[in-house]
Formats: structure tokens, sequence, C-alpha cells
């Protein structure tokens, strides 16, 4: 079959709408359906021609979620754990690629390479004897070892993006502001980190949503309801509850919130930063 | 020149430098002072860990109680179980497979997202967002499209007609490596999706105009000039997600945990449930070293490709 040139492209683009809408659904249908139980109640649901959207909607499983499990308390767990994760992540990943990037010493290329294999070492070899030295400094079951834990992926990861940042930045302004007379930690700080906001805001993306997802870390170094973060906190409503599918897909859907909110804020600098690094996931 | 003559030191030759002064503006101090933090931490949480993990996997330690070297046993113990041997080869395929198929939607999203269309943002937002959604949420969420009564995969079969019941996605043996697995792609896919489609956008136009100049067909473009051109995005992405399937416990953990009859049960759960539940921490640790000289050949080789990238 011989088609011209002009056939076979509109071919492949009308073939590429379908394949597009087909993608589209396969990826929004289990988010629907998310949405949708969320806010039926509990005969919808369980009812045995259960239907594709609410027909009586309500907000009762979200009432349930907050006045009858401690939903509030894993939520507000997990938001402290990611935004302190990333607080320290960003100093220390934004000292270390300036030093990696910028300063000549030995044994620079060492720790860069070192800094890689950190990266992708997995943490499903790293629990176990990471249960017992979080242990023995007294850190087992609290939200500070959570987070100083999770640094020893977050660090890594963020430098390494860092690092390709700050070779894109020209070094010719760093030398004039230092012939100028403006000090290493001045270049640092006042040229260096705000040409770097779309990178720090990328970095900054990565280790909270990092944080907010992990899961190994925080089902063995935590135990106790007060200090346990979603990804431990919300798999117990199967355990504790039989009709909990209500209760649950409105607790998934708020969950969900805080990493898409970050997502949608970041975007545009998600895409220029990904043809620049790696990305974790 | 001496340093009178020199325009650059305003403050004179006679003034000794602070000790603020002379750190801030000696680089290899500056360096060691920027370091120590990350390596600090990095020593504590990874490096040291690590070397305990090998350490365990010699020795029969349960929580609160003291180590006891064992030589070999673990291993041994490991190797000569049958139900080893299963998990063994179930981790492969998983990982093969997953990987696989993450690769194919991962490409073929990307190819149909570079294509001009209108409101292309919108559809790229779409499909980048099971990436923001958590893998914990995902395979909640997952669990509930599979129930067997009111789930939406046996509605959505029922309804249609390609089912008269529902089907027991996650506890029927043949199917159950499958639903596990669909949802790591669901999950991971836009991981390929985003690598692919910045690899695409970066092969210059003039290859494809040139080609269509000489007559090229779509197909000959995207095996004569696309493939080529993304083999190196290929090969990192490919990598990068090898090492993070393989050691993935979460969607397992959570939909089946192993169930049933160990036929999802991979690696690194299998090394989870035998610390967690049995609370053998030397037999969990020798079975994550089982995998880890397979891991090795991987990180090694995505050091150097990430280095040399960084290089250029």
């Amino acid at each position: 079959m011989a088609l011209t040139q002009k056939q076979s492209k509109t071919l492949v683009r009308g073939v590429g709408g379908v394949i597009l809408f087909i993608l589209i659904v396969w990826t929004l249908a289990p988010l629907y359906w998310m949405l949708v139980t969320s806010l039926k109640n509990n005969t919808e649901i369980y009812s045995a021609d259960s239907t594709f959207w609410p027909v009586n909607p309500t907000l009762d499983n979200y009432r349930t979620l907050f006045q009858k499990t401690n939903f509030l308390i894993y939520f507000r767990n997990s938001l402290i754990v990611a935004a302190v994760t990333t607080f320290f992540s960003l100093i220390l990943s934004a000292l270390g690629a300036y030093a990696l990037t910028r300063l000549r010493f030995p044994g620079r290329k060492f720790f860069a390479r070192a800094l890689v294999y950190t990266y992708l070492m997995p943490s499903s070899l790293l629990f176990i004897p990471l249960l017992i030295i979080i242990r023995g400094i007294g850190l087992q079951n609290s939200l500070e070892g959570l987070v100083f834990a999770y640094l020893g992926f977050t660090v890594p990861f963020c430098t390494w993006l860092l690092m390709g940042y700050f070779m894109s930045i020209p070094i010719e302004l760093e030398e004039s502001a230092m012939i100028d007379g403006c000090s290493r930690l001045g270049v640092l700080f006042r040229i260096v980190l705000p040409l770097t906001v779309p990178a720090l805001a990328v970095v900054a993306f990565f280790s909270f949503t990092l944080s907010w997802n992990e899961f190994i870390y925080a089902s063995v170094l935590v135990a106790d309801t007060d200090v346990r973060t979603i990804p431990t906190g919300i798999p117990n409503f199967i355990v504790e509850d039989v009709f909990f599918w209500g209760p649950m897909m409105a607790s998934t859907l708020i969950s969900s919130l805080p990493p898409l909110a970050v997502y949608f804020v970041f975007q545009r600098f998600l895409i220029t930063g990904l043809t620049l690094g790696a990305v974790k996931g | 020149m001496t340093d009178a003559a020199n325009p650059l030191a305003p403050r004179g030759p006679n003034k000794q430098p602070t000790l603020w002064e002379y750190i801030s503006n000696d680089v290899r101090t500056l360096a060691f002072l920027f370091l120590l933090p990350t390596v600090l931490v990095l020593t504590i949480v990874v490096l040291y860990p690590f070397f305990y993990a090998l350490v365990l996997s010699f020795q029969d330690k349960s929580p609160g109680v003291p180590a006891r070297f064992i030589g070999l046993k673990n291993y041994v113990e490991l190797l000569s179980d049958n139900d080893f041997q299963e998990i063994f080869y179930n981790t492969v395929w998983y990982t093969a497979v997953a990987v696989s198929i993450k690769f194919i939607i991962g490409l073929t999203s990307a190819m149909v997202l570079n294509q001009k269309r209108r409101f292309n943002n919108v559809y790229r937002t779409i499909l980048f967002v099971p990436w923001a959604v958590p893998t914990v949420i995902a395979s909640l969420i997952w669990l509930w499209v599979y129930n067997e009564f009111n789930g939406l995969l046996n509605l959505v079969l029922v309804d249609l007609g390609f089912l008269e019941y529902g089907t027991a996605w996650l506890a029927e043996p043949k199917l159950a490596m499958w639903s596990v697995i669909a949802v790591v792609v669901w999950n991971g896919t836009p991981f390929y999706t985003m690598h692919f489609l910045a690899g695409l956008q970066s092969i210059p136009k003039e290859l494809y105009e040139a080609a269509e100049i000489d007559g090229a067909g779509e197909l000959h473009k995207f095996w004569h000039i696309t493939i080529p051109s993304m083999a190196p995005v290929f090969t990192i992405t490919v990598m990068l997600s090898t090492v993070f399937t393989s050691t993935s416990i979460v969607v397992v953990n959570i939909l089946t945990n192993g169930a049933p009859a160990n036929v999802t049960q991979i690696l690194p759960n299998e090394s989870f449930s035998i610390t967690i539940e049995a609370g053998r921490m030397g037999l969990g640790s020798a079975i994550n070293m089982v995998l880890f000289p397979f891991l090795v050949v991987f990180i090694i080789l995505l050091t150097r490709r990430l280095l040399s990238k960084e290089a250029n």
C-alpha cells in the first residue's frame, strides 16, 4: 500500500489522537473512581448494581474521616516531615553542589561519584540496619528520626540536580563579583542562589514529594499512632473497619492534593529542569 | 606588582584578614565546611547502614537480642529453599515485564504528546498526573478498582458483557502478578514519558526535514532518526527505572503482600516480611544481598553514564 507523505502524516496524526484518548482514559479512570466513591454513601458503594456516578452525592465520608479516624494527625505529621526534610535538603544540597561544581579541592571527582552511588542505593536494602542505628541514637518512633533518614535519599538527589544547574551559570559572573570584593559566601548567596531559583523550586518539589510518599522507612522507624505519617497510617483503615472504602477514598483524595498542588505550581519549572538532570521516580 | 599598587586590595597591605574573611575565601576550607554536613548525614544513614547490612547477612539477629555470627548459613538457607527460588524468579520477571511495558507506553505517550495538537499542554499535564500521586495512594486506589464485588474494573467488564461475574483480580494466581504490574505501570509510566518527551524535543528538526526531502515516510523516520537519537535517553531511563522498580515494595506490599501463595512475592518485600513479621534481621539482609550484585552492575554503569553526561 503506497501512501503519499501527506497521507501517512495524516494517518499518524489520527492514530495519535486515538491513542491519546485511550491514554487519558487509562490515566484518569482510577482517579475518577476515587472521587466518585468518596462522594457516595455506603448503600451506593456496596450495592449489587453500583453506578458510575454518585446518585445522592454526600460528604459523609469526609466527615467520618475527620471525626472518627486519626487522619488529621497523619496529615499533620506528613506535612511536618516533608517540610522539614525539604528545608534541610535545600541547605545541604545547595552548599554541597556549590562545593562540587565551583571549588577546586582534592577528591572532588570522588565525592561526585560517591554521591551518585548513595543516590542509587535502594532503601529496601538499608532499612534493616537503619532501624538498629536510629534506635541506637534514640530517634525511633519520632518525626526527627524520619527526617534524618529521609535526608539519606533527598540530599544526594537534590545535590545532583543542583550541580547540573550550577554548571549552567557562567562562571564569569562569579569571577567579576569576586574581583569587586565579594567573598565566596557572598557569591553563593547573592549571585548563584538568586539565579537558580527555578532549580531550587524543582529541588524543593522533589524532596517534598519523595518525603511525602516514603513508605519503607516510615513503616519500620515509627510505630505509634501519634507519629505515623499518611503512607503508613491510612492503609490501616483496612484493618480497622469493614465498610471503609468511602472514607478511604476520601483520605486518598486529600492525601494526593499536596503533591498534586505542588506539581501544578512547579510544572513550568519541571519541564525545563528535566532536560538538565535526571528524575527519581 | 606590589600589594599597595594593586587596586583590587582595598583594605591596604598591613591589614590582617580576620578568621572569618580567611575561611570565606580559602577554597579548601570552604569546600570542607560545605560538604561536611552532607558527608556526615550520608555516612550515618546510607554508607554505614550499607556495610552494616552486609555484616548482618552473616549474622543471626533478632530485635533486642545480640547478634551471633553464623557465617554463610543465611545464604545456604535461602539457596536451598524452593520458595526463595520462586521469589527470585518472580522478581526478575516482574521487573523485566514492568520495565518493558512502561517503556512502550512511555515512548508512545511521548511521541503522541510531541505531535502538534491543540491543548497539548493540558494533555501533557493529565498524562503526568499519576507520577505526582504517591505510590501508596495509587496502590490503595487500585485495590478498590480491583475489588471483586464493587470495583470499577469488574463493573465495567460486567456492564459491557465481557464477564458474567466479577473476577478476584488479586487472588487469581494467573492474574495476580499482571494486576500488580498494571499498577506499577500506571504509577511509573510518566517517569518514562517525561524523559522521552525531553529527549524527543532535543532532536534537531532539520534531521526530519532532510529525510522528508529525500522522500522518507513516517516509519522510516522513526527507525532511522528517532530511535538512534534517543538511544542514550533510553539507556539511562531504563537503567534508573530497573533499579527503582526491582527494589520498590509498596505496590506488592499493599495490593497482595505476596499472595496468593507467593505468586506475587518479590525479593525486597520478602525481606521486609521476614525482617518485620518474623524478626529475622540477618536473613532479611541476606535476601537483599542476593539481589544486590545484579543492582551493582546497573549502578556502576549508570554512575558512569550520568557522570559522563554531566561532564559534557
